[in-house]
């Protein structure tokens, strides 16, 4: 390969999803007392893209949209080796759902001249998996989605990915540029090393882009949203007898009791 | 914004691979008949591959008033491009209200690219639909961990689409009398325009978890060693399921997976074995009748979502609960 390839890992901060609670007195879910942290998938996102970097020259820069707080993720992202960080922050974002939010990042995928775009397989908060396709679909570009396993064919400029299908696997060669969506849990993602850890703290600050940077500002945001939240609805967690047996004797005649054996 | 009027008709995607129709498809025909009907609207069956009249004719046996066609060896195997090219262009020209997808690992790679260029809402991994008398689809969905069912609506945006959880809705038994259209439809792409290629695909059994009366489900406690919960599985006649964590190991296969992005379940009976009860978990087996959890932390979240538990190791708790089955013995006898 003559030229570096451009790899822009997408990166979201979530609410830590063991600490949201809900109001009792209202059902209202509090975001507020959880603490806010990189979405777990994404860390499996940010080691395929240094990993890509392992194989062939390229350079890595984590993209996230969010609020100024995001800053951290992307500081997360620089100490464990990414290159470089943007921040795509903006009020006009406000209320944006799959669509815009693709559409974002999409543009600053292209804006950076991106070849790969790594994702994480979905957000812990929102869980659609959605802007991966999205932002595949809005630039044209080809995809591939619940990936355990990536190849770079430098000869032939592809990348190949090993997918999770239900019932089995598939091998899928893609041309650049291609968004990757990697299945969560599928690598070990590496240590932040001491002295990147220092330079991201105390010196690395993301750039900023708005919406009208990335020419989009009359796309994103509640307006242009297709799906909007209807209502809200705390479920009930299903009652459980939450019996604690000391035997399997005892949990079987239970069990006949029930009629369940 | 669109004009919402001009949309009409509730459409299904048929996902189907060389010829294997994926079952939650037929699920959403069924499920889609019953929001056609209550909007005054035909149920449209939309099937993609190649040789797949057999697929269009099943899926009007199954509900469908029209099965649209395109049939191509573009379209064999499955890719997100060529697909999402010829659907983007079915909806363009016909214009649906509704499109329901099934929530496989397919569905969800492929919902994306129409509705992006359709500029539609795309609601994911549904597992409650409604429709109002104006067609106004209510898609529901489990947010933060299954704790809140959030209501997700599209008012001025068409068709209304949504990908849909595999096992929250019941298929309909064919009707192999029933009539229907089965239409081709043009081929808008060519193998020169795609940009990914399937270089293999390998599928085996695609075990039907969720049709199972009774489920042994194993977790990373089980360390890779099945042979204590497939005895189990057997003393009890009951299908083996799995978490995630035993999955990703490569220990089970993903169609046995049971959560957020598995399937749901909803047995008479479900023990959970060496599975520490990750919201992720539990919400894919909440709708179980009986929940048995045998874990060896008493800690373990599972047990706050079981009706019985079992604080064991379930290298011994297992083969014990397997011998006194076999032997219709319930011996109360105390394990440590
Ligand atoms: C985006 C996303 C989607 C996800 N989707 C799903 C999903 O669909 N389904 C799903 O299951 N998870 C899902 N997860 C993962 C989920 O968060 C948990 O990581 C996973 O469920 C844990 O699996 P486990 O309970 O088998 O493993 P662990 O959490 O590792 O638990 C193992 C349990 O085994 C017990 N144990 C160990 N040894 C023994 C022994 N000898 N005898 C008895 N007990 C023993 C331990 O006490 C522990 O409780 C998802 C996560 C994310 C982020």
């Amino acid at each position: 390969m003559t030229e570096p390839w451009n790899v822009v890992v997408c990166v979201k901060q979530v609410p830590d999803d063991d600490e949201v609670t809900i109001d009792p007195d209202t059902g209202r879910l509090d975001r507020s007392s959880a603490p806010a942290v990189l979405n777990r998938p994404d860390r499996n996102a940010i080691e395929a893209a240094l990993w890509i970097r392992d194989e062939v020259d390229a350079r890595v820069t984590a993209v996230s949209m969010g609020p100024p707080t995001a800053t951290a993720v992307l500081k997360e992202a620089v100490a464990v080796g990414c290159d470089d960080a943007v921040l795509l922050s903006d009020r006009a974002f406000g209320g944006s759902d799959t669509w815009p939010t693709s559409l974002a990042l999409a543009r600053a995928a292209e804006e950076l001249d991106a070849d790969v775009v790594v994702c994480g397989e979905e957000t812990t908060d929102s869980s659609t998996g959605q802007v991966p396709p999205g932002i595949a679909a809005h630039n044209g570009w080809a995809q591939l989605t619940y990936v355990e396993d990536l190849e770079v064919d430098s000869d032939d400029e592809r990348v190949i990915a090993r997918r999770d299908v239900e019932g089995g696997h598939e091998r899928v060669a893609a041309d650049p540029p291609v968004v990757v969506a990697v299945a969560y849990g599928e690598n070990e993602p590496r240590p932040a090393g001491l002295h990147r850890k220092l330079f991201a703290e105390n010196e690395f600050e993301p750039p900023t882009w708005s919406a009208a940077d990335l020419g989009v500002e009359d796309e994103v945001g509640l307006a242009v949203s297709p799906t909007a939240v209807g209502g809200m609805e705390t479920v009930d967690p299903v009652e459980r007898a939450q019996a604690v047996v000391d035997s399997p004797g005892e949990l079987l005649a239970a069990l006949d009791e029930e009629g369940v054996v | 914004m669109v004009d919402v009027d001009e949309y009409d008709d509730v459409w299904v995607f048929v996902e189907e691979h060389a010829g294997d129709v994926a079952g939650v498809s037929w699920e959403l025909l069924a499920e889609g008949r019953e929001l056609a009907d209550a909007i005054g609207d035909d149920l449209v069956a939309v099937v993609i591959g190649e040789g797949v009249d057999g697929v269009a004719e099943a899926a009007v046996s199954r509900g469908a008033d029209r099965a649209l066609v395109a049939d191509d060896p573009v379209f064999e195997p499955y890719r997100a491009d060529p697909y999402g090219e010829q659907f983007r262009r079915l909806v363009e020209d016909r214009k649906p209200s509704i499109v329901l997808i099934g929530g496989t690992h397919t569905g969800r790679d492929f919902a994306g690219r129409v509705a992006v260029p359709a500029h539609a809402g795309l609601t994911a991994d549904v597992t409650e639909l409604d429709v109002d008398e104006d067609g106004l689809l209510q898609a529901r969905r489990p947010a933060f961990g299954g704790n809140v069912l959030a209501s997700i609506i599209c008012e001025e945006h068409r068709p209304q689409m949504a990908t849909v959880r595999p096992g929250v809705f019941e298929a309909s038994e064919p009707e192999p009398d029933r009539s229907g259209e089965v239409e081709p439809v043009e081929v808008v792409v060519e193998e020169s325009d795609t940009v990914s290629e399937v270089l293999e695909r390998e599928t085996g059994d695609t075990a039907d978890i969720t049709d199972a009366d009774r489920i042994v489900a194993a977790g990373a406690g089980c360390d890779g060693d099945l042979e204590p919960i497939e005895e189990l599985a057997d003393a009890l006649d009951a299908e083996l399921a799995a978490s995630r964590a035993a999955v990703d190991e490569g220990w089970i296969d993903g169609a046995r997976q049971v959560g957020q992005t598995g399937k749901t379940v909803r047995p008479e009976l479900y023990v959970a074995v060496g599975i520490s009860g990750a919201v992720q978990h539990v919400e894919g087996m909440d709708d179980s009748e009986v929940v048995v959890a045998i874990n060896s932390d008493p800690n373990a979240p599972i047990f706050d979502h079981a009706d019985y538990g079992i604080v064991a190791d379930l290298f011994e708790a297992c083969p014990t609960l397997a011998e006194q089955l076999r032997d219709g013995e319930f011996e109360p006898e105390v394990i440590a």
